[in-house]
């Protein structure tokens, strides 16, 4: 199997690449690192559905984003400047003095409440990279013993999420063609009561095939592949933590040093 | 290896044995088919031998069950887990982990097996199964057959003694069976694996078994050789069938046998000129598709597909798992959507049709016959559907007694048999008069009697009635009796098309034992043969 890095390695390296983001508080440096790792996640991410996690980020922090800017420019403390145009004041009780809606909306006060959201989709974009470059499964593994057991129930869960997702649509598609319309509330217990049964089933068989291997028999858990940790991951964990102590200079370079540290994800055949 | 003794089995709430005063032993390397009607146990007595009945399931066990010398009273079934593996019906529901490698480890990791002996023991079992090139795939993503070895090796790698399988044949095409019947052959034959199966598809495993463990309708069981057993008992695969119905004093378990038992009478039969087996001309046509493709992602599951159907017409459409048998049916049903072409059911677009129009028109029963049932009794099942489709109360019941007399009405439908849930799937979707009426293996866990009754039931709509049949199936044997048209689809495309002779005996894999052992003559089922003998041209 081919070698990836460590996941913990990835959600250091984002974890700490967020935190000198918020450091700088600069919109520049925040854009360009949320670039970097954009393109680390291209290259370096493995064709699987967690992959998807960053993009879906980008659209989080795109919203943030607009919500900020509205909500600031609706609401908020006036900051003097110069004034783009000035929407009517709401009124409001004396004792919600210093909350103002509506009234001159200044370049100012635009662009620092788009600052604030620029830095916080900054943010959400990192956590989405880690997110997209480390699977779910290969984190929960190098978990610690004491809540393994509590991952592998996860990963079970996982797996058998995907499964339940079919199982609707095939009921529904079946009730479809017995002439009944599954829109609308009224049909919910018509597709439940199959689900639930067909997920019953399920688990039972599950529980059954896990029984049967041996699940839980023995008190103690070896591990097929433990994640190791080399010189690549301490390279990339030691200097993206190192360059907090100058966070406006050295982040980007910690964005895109794995770019050229990390190896290449595995090809995954086509299907 | 296994012996039981003296066993009896009880579910809760039941006041019916089980199994009943049950003994046998089997010895290692031995091959061991369990065979017999649908719904008499064979799949408790399969989940006995690793204590997953009663530990799992609940029940009162009598008698003792010893495998390898441990009382499976005594220890959990993981206690086994290095010693029973288990294979089930459908293995996409035992699987724990999403992709080949890390499944196969699963087992060995909750033994506590070192890390460097699990390394060695994947590959070993990658290389014997010959998963080396999916080791990295999720399996979800693969074939059926691919599924099934993968959960041969999931149980292979904890090198058990005893290896159990619950039809593991079931829902894979033919070839893809073959090849896991052929592996396990081999496992038994190299390295002494004691393999216990149950399986309704005879005619795919037989020839492998050493003994059979026949249950019968009542209860009863009989264990002898695969000759002895299947001399007198009601089931058994057409070779045997054939070889009953022309009289022979032995009967033969493999084609080869059968042909050379039967060579003095092929000869005299191949100067009687061959039957006319054109079926009749099909009547209005009922389906007409032109040029349809239909895309899940960049992924074609049908290229370019045209073809007619019309009434009296049984259209069997036959294909590898994930050649695109299923998208075909779904499309002309008009749940999928297509992405070029056109389908007209009677001059309707399907993809329109909708509540009482779409049921006159079509009926559908899915694979899992349960997923249109939601009723909580069989009753209320059948009243729904009289209302539905504004028919007396009772027409349905009517229908479905027609069908399985037996059947009681206030029965839970998760609690039929699977040939009676198909049957009250049926009555349900045959009570609104469709005119075309599609099927999606309906044959899954059917046994040869159910099988029969599903044959005349299809037959009469077709040929009495005036319908068109279509239905998606493996089993070369259902569509030797029942159907009168054969189509082909390999990877999206149709890539034969015509009358059940010439599609099925066209290619070796795919045709019935009966023409195997008859060829060079044109007979698919006993019931040719016998015709052909008595009612001399």
């Amino acid at each position: 199997m081919h070698r990836l890095l460590h996941p913990l390695a990835w959600w250091i390296w984002a974890g700490s690449l967020a935190i000198g983001v918020a450091m700088t508080n600069s919109a520049l440096i925040a854009g360009t690192v949320v670039g970097a790792a954009a393109i680390v996640v291209r290259r370096k991410a493995e064709k699987a559905p967690w992959a998807a996690t960053f993009p879906w980020a980008l659209k989080i922090g795109l919203w943030v984003i607009a919500i900020r800017v509205i909500a600031g420019v609706l609401i908020g403390v006036p900051i003097p400047g110069r004034t783009l145009f000035t929407l009517p004041i709401l009124p409001l009780p004396s004792w919600m003095a210093g909350i103002r809606i509506g009234g001159a909306v200044t370049l100012e006060r635009v662009s620092a409440t788009a600052h604030d959201g620029v830095m916080l989709a900054a943010i959400i974009a990192l956590l989405g990279a880690a997110a997209s470059l480390s699977s779910p499964h290969r984190l929960l593994r190098s978990l610690p013993i004491m809540v393994y057991e509590f991952g592998v129930a996860v990963v079970i869960a996982t797996s058998v999420l995907p499964q339940l997702v079919a199982s609707v649509r095939r009921i529904r598609d079946a009730q479809r063609l017995r002439g009944q319309e599954t829109r609308g509330f009224l049909s919910w217990r018509r597709i439940a009561l199959p689900l639930l049964e067909d997920s019953l089933s399920r688990s039972l068989d599950l529980a059954a095939a896990m029984d049967a291997r041996g699940y839980g028999y023995s008190r103690k858990r070896s591990r097929y592949r433990p994640n190791s940790w080399s010189a690549i991951e301490y390279a990339i964990c030691a200097a993206s933590v190192a360059a907090l102590i100058k966070p406006q200079y050295l982040v980007t370079v910690a964005a895109i040093l794995p770019l050229f540290l990390a190896p290449a994800p595995k090809v995954v055949m086509s299907t | 290896m296994i012996t039981f003794s003296n066993v009896s089995l009880i579910y809760p709430n039941s006041t019916q044995t089980v199994i009943e005063d049950l003994s046998f032993t089997v010895a290692e390397g031995e091959f061991v088919l369990v065979m017999g009607p649908t719904g008499v146990g064979k799949s408790s007595l399969l989940r006995l031998i690793n204590g997953l009945v009663p530990h799992h399931t609940g029940g009162i066990l009598a008698g003792d069950i010893r495998v390898n010398g441990i009382s499976t009273q005594s220890v959990k079934p993981g206690g086994l887990a290095h010693i029973v593996g288990i294979v089930g019906q459908n293995p996409l529901n035992g699987f724990v982990t999403d992709v080949v490698e890390e499944e196969l480890a699963f087992g060995m990791e909750t033994l506590n097996l070192p890390p460097d002996t699990m390394r060695k023991r994947v590959e070993e079992v990658l290389d014997l199964l010959s998963l080396a090139h999916l080791r990295n795939r999720s399996i979800a993503t693969l074939s059926g057959g691919e599924q099934q070895r993968v959960a041969i090796g999931s149980a292979l790698v904890m090198h058990p003694k005893v290896l159990v399988l619950d039809e593991p044949t079931s829902a894979l095409d033919p070839i893809a069976a073959e090849e896991v019947l052929s592996i396990l052959q081999r496992l038994v034959h190299d390295l002494s694996l004691t393999v216990i199966i149950a399986e309704h598809k005879l005619e795919r495993v037989i020839q492998f078994a050493d003994r059979v463990i026949y249950i019968r309708g009542d209860g009863t069981t009989e264990i002898g050789t695969p000759q002895e057993i299947l001399k007198t008992s009601a089931i058994a695969p057409p070779i045997v069938q054939l070889a009953h119905a022309l009289n022979l004093p032995e009967i033969a378990l493999t084609v080869r046998e059968m042909r050379r038992m039967t060579e003095p009478l092929r000869d005299s039969l191949a100067l009687i000129p061959t039957p006319n087996q054109t079926p009749a001309e099909p009547g209005e046509e009922v389906v007409k598709v032109i040029g349809v493709s239909v895309a899940y992602g960049s992924k074609l599951a049908l290229r370019d597909v045209s073809l007619t159907i019309g009434r009296r017409e049984i259209v069997a459409v036959m294909g590898r798992n994930g050649a695109g048998k299923s998208s075909f049916l779904r499309a002309i049903v008009g749940v999928l959507e297509i992405d070029r072409g056109t389908i007209s059911l009677l001059g309707r677009d399907p993809h329109d049709l909708r509540g009482r129009e779409r049921t006159a028109l079509t009926g559908f029963i899915p694979q899992e016959p349960s997923d249109i049932l939601y009723g909580q009794s069989v009753s209320g099942e059948c009243s729904q559907a009289d209302r539905d489709n504004h028919i007396s109360p009772g027409e349905t019941f009517a229908l479905l007694q027609k069908l399985v007399p037996e059947i009681s009405a206030g029965t839970h439908p998760r609690d039929l048999s699977e040939g009676q849930r198909l049957a009250l799937a049926l009555s349900v979707v045959l009570s609104a008069q469709p005119q075309l009426l599609v099927l999606d293996e309906p044959t899954r866990g059917l046994d040869y009697s159910a099988k029969n009754s599903l044959i005349s039931i299809l037959r009469k709509m077709a040929e009495e009635e005036n319908r068109a049949v279509v239905l998606a199936t493996h089993d070369v044997e259902l569509v030797a009796q029942l159907a009168t048209r054969v189509i082909f689809i390999a990877d999206g495309e149709i890539i034969a098309d015509g009358p059940t002779v010439d599609v099925l005996l066209s290619s070796p894999a795919f045709a019935p034992q009966v023409a195997k052992v008859m060829s060079p003559s044109p007979w698919l089922t006993v019931k040719d043969v016998v015709g052909a003998i008595w009612t001399p041209a």
